[in-house]
């Protein structure tokens, strides 16, 4: 694996928890144009350079239209960059694969499917042998709260449920980084609350590299290893804060924490300053 | 009460049927017209052909051009419907096509049809293979179209080369619309099927009905009517039980979806 080129903007930054900090995901100086219907170009993404370690929770966070869904998309390997590359232990990423797993905010789930053919699909197109992949995605099901509901198909559940689901049908296949694009943008206020819980309890089981986009700045703190803070138009890294809170979290101690509070009221204020920033001529 | 009601609810249809011929037989009466005879006159008339083996034969091969017309449309145009939604490409290759002969009778192509391959059954089955084609390719495009783009990252994610996630996401996905397509493709075919054959008499049903008026047998041709109306209920009931059957996951068990988090 080769070594990380050291840029000024993560440099200070590094994960203090962690001895040996090895990249997972590397993305460098990576710009995205894209072409309105107008025959103009927008730079959605300028210079986006960023480091992911194994084994972290990284949030990014930002205004909604600061290309923060993009950054996470060419990580996928669904969109290509404009200039710049991403990497995946080292490996540029040309395309999506099995290493990288997304939860989207439209759940995305297969609708002719039921519960458990949804998670059974990716160990199943993995050739892994139908009465496995069943006990493995039957067991995923139970730990994401839904026993019981292995026969039902997408269209008879909530939307929290539909999550739950695309979150087992993504751990199905053992991903080692998790893509998460606003997983819980659309649900209510209560529903999110329980999936953030219930995620970080399952995360905490194998701390997989998660990349996880949400514009809640609650939601990324409460979550992350490290915080991410874009900027809009163009799409660029404001701040990368690290969140110095012990683990495991537990919600209701966390929100009476001082030092969570801090982290939420400066957050805030650097996605305060850009709003800002877009108001001058 | 309840149970009233639903007894009464599954007679509907049949009412109205019996409605329809009680119109019809009065009309009839009060008209009094050769060329209109009353419902019972043709209701006797079917017995006699269906118990006649030549129409047997001819109505037997109305609906092996039938079928096989249908099964060759879907065939081709559910593939084409579908890379049509998907590549910008072959839509606008397509398209234009599409739209100079979507207009067109296709009984008006008949006689040109006739005058290259005949009056046999490959004419007409090229008939109602273009009659079919169109509302199954339109609909195949766009259930196509509609297929969420996440839908398919989430495939390639998995694993899933293009051709795979072309039959296995775009397929499955687009199969409520594609059934709805081929729902009005089946109508559609048995409509081309009798025309082709009043065009080109040669057998099939149509070819009966339409002997029958020239000789003015006119309760054999509205027993022929009716035969042709009861195919085209028993086939589109045969097809709405299939399709229910294969598009389940698409409509909810429960009128809500469930309340959990």
């Amino acid at each position: 694996m080769k070594l990380l080129p050291l840029r000024p903007d993560i440099q200070a930054e590094s994960a203090p928890r962690r001895g040996l900090a090895t990249a997972m995901i590397e993305i460098d100086r990576v710009s995205q144009i894209f072409q309105t219907s107008g025959r103009q170009q927008h730079l959605a993404l300028s210079e986006i350079s960023l480091t992911v370690e194994d084994g972290a929770f990284v949030s990014i966070l930002g205004p909604s239209g600061c290309g923060k869904s993009t950054l996470l998309y060419i990580v996928g390997g669904f969109v290509s960059p404009t200039q710049g590359v991403a990497t995946m232990k080292g490996k540029p990423i040309t395309g999506p694969g099995p290493d990288r797993g997304p939860v989207f905010q439209e759940f995305a789930l297969f609708p002719w499917k039921s519960v458990l053919g949804n998670v059974m699909y990716g160990p199943r197109q993995q050739g892994v042998k139908p009465a496995e992949a069943e006990a493995q995605s039957r067991a995923l099901i139970e730990m994401v709260g839904l026993k019981g509901f292995e026969d039902f198909y997408p269209k008879e559940l909530s939307g929290g449920m539909k999550q739950r689901v695309a979150l087992a049908r993504t751990l199905a296949y053992h991903p080692a980084v998790l893509l998460m694009d606003e997983p819980f943008g659309a649900l209510d206020a209560h529903t999110r609350t329980r999936l953030q819980n219930d995620l970080l309890n399952i995360w905490e089981r194998d701390r997989k590299t998660v990349l996880f986009v949400t514009h809640s700045v609650e939601e990324a703190v409460f979550l992350s290893d490290k915080v991410v803070v874009m900027t809009r138009s163009p799409g660029r890294i404001k701040e990368v804060v690290d969140i110095d809170l012990p683990r495991p979290r537990r919600r209701a101690e966390l929100l009476l924490d001082s030092r969570y509070q801090k982290y939420v009221v400066d957050i805030e204020g650097m996605i305060d300053d850009t709003s800002e920033d877009e108001l001058r001529p | 009460m309840t149970v009233a009601r639903t007894v009464l609810s599954r007679l509907a249809p049949l009412l109205a049927c019996l409605g329809l011929l009680a119109i019809w037989q009065i009309g009839a009466l009060i008209l009094n017209t050769e060329s209109f005879p009353t419902a019972l006159k043709a209701l006797r008339a079917i017995p006699s052909i269906l118990g006649d083996k030549e129409a047997l034969i001819n109505i037997a091969a109305s609906l092996r051009r039938m079928a096989v017309g249908f099964a060759l449309a879907l065939a081709v145009s559910i593939p084409l419907g579908l890379m049509m939604g998907r590549s910008r490409a072959v839509a606008s290759f397509f398209n234009p096509l599409l739209m100079i002969i979507y207009p067109v009778p296709k009984a008006a192509l008949m006689p040109i049809i006739m005058l290259w391959l005949g009056v046999g059954d490959i004419a007409k089955t090229l008939v109602i293979f273009l009659g079919v084609s169109l509302p199954v390719i339109y609909h195949s495009f766009q259930g196509a179209r509609a297929v969420e783009e996440k839908m398919l990252w989430s495939g390639a994610a998995m694993g899933l080369s293009a051709r795979q996630r072309m039959i296995r996401i775009v397929l499955p996905a687009a199969l409520p619309e594609i059934l709805t397509g081929c729902r009005t493709g089946l109508v559609l075919a048995l409509i081309t099927m009798i025309t082709s054959e009043m065009i080109a008499r040669q057998s099939g049903a149509g070819n009966i009905l339409f002997n029958a008026l020239d000789m003015g047998q006119y309760d054999t041709v509205f027993a022929m009517i009716i035969i042709v109306g009861a195919m085209g209920i028993g086939l589109d009931a045969a097809f709405e039980n299939l399709r229910g059957r294969l598009v389940r996951w698409s409509e909810p068990r429960f009128d809500l979806p469930l309340s959990f988090s």
